[in-house]
């Protein structure tokens, strides 16, 4: 059997629906409250009221020049992007709308480089990876749709491309962080973590920690963090460590939120991305015994379809 | 509906781009990013530039603040930048900061800044700590530099404490506006070597070598990473 055909096998081995279902839900949630901050104030975002760093000709901090909206353009894009972005967690048109959010994802990351981060980066893929995926066809506006027009049950499981996707890029991305973390000062700075708590990003929660942690305990994380990251490909490849480095990850972004103040959307987003991808089969229970009541009732009411076994 | 042959094809397209995207990523992350540096635009480049967050330790704790120089009075006074870059007004992902973190020793940029908050500032209607009514002619942007406390010692919450209670050593002016420009802003033109009343001293109004000489410490050492998720 060639490469291809075993990693083609690989990837569409059936997933539960509800992974890719409970990722679009949230993970545009969790993007629109980090663009919150930023789109209360759209026209000095990227409207003509703001600071502009001028064109500058291929620095690299300027991946690319785009000019200031106008205010009116502004407030549109805005408006374009909370509506899309409340439209894919609803399920409404979700592929439409997906693509739509990250449209408005890519222009603002790209025109405002000033407040692009990590989660302005990763969230026009994430958003893309939504459209492609069976996104909106088991819990959403566009499930209920499809139910009241009499469509066939969703399947519970099937091959998704997306999910696979996100299986590889937490391990990717966890991997290659580590090894620019041990490139950098984190096998040679003691108390590193320490070091990072005592700027703006400051909150009561690492107040509180920091006054209270001993120096031993900062390097037991630190090299803790580092060993995860690193071997995460590792961790999350082999079946016995999966359900740890899940949990370990899961810690790891809950304490990145609590303590550092607006770094609390990467955190809740990498724990969406996370539980969608690795969370065990077994914990998606409540979210199913939903999903088939709701399919239940509007086939009930209808009466339509309502054969498959549950 | 899509034809089997070519739906096939587009899941090859998604599963390729996807495994560019994904190898992007990881290249980047580990710094060996300059093939796709070579063979992408730079704008596509910059979407897999995500994941080396936070690999230095902080030598310090950085803040970023701008002075204005007051016209009438003939001094510097600390000019609040936060009713002007109100996106994130308290932390370091506030875009002044964010300016002055990667654009420090760019002329070309702190000369778009100077420009804006004085223009903001002269224009009224927002308290910057200096009154509305008092016109000013130019700034300087200054990092502050505050050691780390040691672990164990007693810890202060991080607040904003005004520049004028913060030790000169901390200090670091980045940027000054030329002693001309401030002239002309503040008392108009007027013939060179002749000093108005006011004008700061020390500061050749014809020397326009404004960038004072940055020290390496709160450089960004890599410029893939932003230290910010």
């Amino acid at each position: 059997m060639s490469a291809l055909v075993r990693i083609s096998r690989a990837i569409e081995e059936p997933v539960l629906v509800l992974r890719m279902e409970l990722f679009r839900i949230l993970a545009p949630l969790f993007v629109l409250g980090f663009m919150s901050r930023r789109f209360v104030h759209a026209d000095e975002w990227v409207g003509d009221s703001g600071f502009r760093v001028p064109p500058l000709g291929g620095d690299w901090r300027q991946p690319l020049y785009v000019p200031a909206l106008p205010a009116w353009a502004a407030w549109g894009l805005a408006a374009a992007m909370v509506a899309s972005g409340l439209a894919v967690s609803l399920g409404i048109r979700t592929r439409a709308s997906a693509l739509v959010f990250a449209a408005t994802l890519v222009f603002v990351a790209l025109s405002d480089r000033l407040a692009a981060f990590t989660v302005s980066k990763i969230s026009p893929v994430l958003m893309i990876a939504i459209a492609i995926g069976p996104s909106g066809t088991r819990l959403g506006f566009d499930a209920w749709r499809r139910r009241r027009a009499g469509g066939t049950r969703p399947r519970k499981a099937r091959s998704i491309g997306p999910v696979r996707f996100l299986q590889v890029f937490l391990p990717v991305f966890y991997s290659s962080s580590g090894i620019a973390k041990a490139k950098g000062d984190w096998l040679t700075t003691p108390h590193l973590l320490w070091t990072h708590l005592h700027d703006t990003y400051q909150t009561s929660v690492s107040f509180f920690l920091a006054s209270i942690t001993p120096g031993w305990a900062f390097n037991l994380l630190q090299a803790l963090v580092l060993a995860f990251e690193i071997g995460a490909p590792l961790w999350f490849a082999l079946r016995a460590t999966r359900t740890l480095a899940f949990a370990f990850g899961m810690l790891l972004h809950l304490m990145i939120a609590l303590m550092f103040g607006p770094v609390v959307w990467f955190g809740c987003l990498m724990m969406t991305a996370l539980a969608s991808a690795y969370m065990p089969e077994t914990w998606f229970s409540p979210l199913e015994r939903l999903a088939s009541q709701t399919e239940n009732r509007k086939r009930g009411a209808h009466g339509s379809g309502g054969t498959d076994a549950t | 509906m899509t034809p089997a042959p070519w739906k096939g094809r587009g899941t090859w397209a998604a599963r390729l781009f996807a495994a560019l995207y994904l190898l992007g990523v990881w290249l980047e992350g580990v710094g060996w990013g300059a093939p796709f540096h070579a063979a992408l635009p730079q704008w596509m480049v910059f979407f897999t530039q995500v994941s080396a967050l936070f690999p230095h330790a902080a030598q310090f704790s950085i803040d970023y603040r701008a002075e204005g120089y007051v016209c009438e009075a003939g001094e510097w006074r600390e000019l609040d930048t936060r009713p002007y870059f109100p996106i994130d007004e308290n932390d370091k992902e506030n875009r002044f900061q964010r300016v002055l973190f990667f654009y420090r020793k760019q002329k070309a940029v702190l000369n778009a800044v100077d420009q804006f908050l004085v223009d903001r500032h002269n224009g009224g209607g927002r308290d910057d700590g200096i009154p509305p009514d008092r016109r000013i002619g130019g700034v300087r942007l200054l990092s502050i530099r505050s050691p780390l406390p040691e672990i164990g010692a007693p810890l202060v919450r991080v607040h904003r404490v005004p520049l004028a209670e913060i030790p000169e050593k901390e200090r670091k002016i980045w940027f000054s506006t030329p002693g001309g420009a401030i002239s002309q802003r503040c008392f108009g033109k007027r013939p060179r070597g002749v000093r108005p009343r006011g004008e700061p001293f020390g500061i050749d109004p014809s020397n326009d070598e404004h960038l004072v000489d940055p020290g390496p410490s709160d450089e960004p050492r890599d410029r893939t990473k932003d230290d910010s998720p």
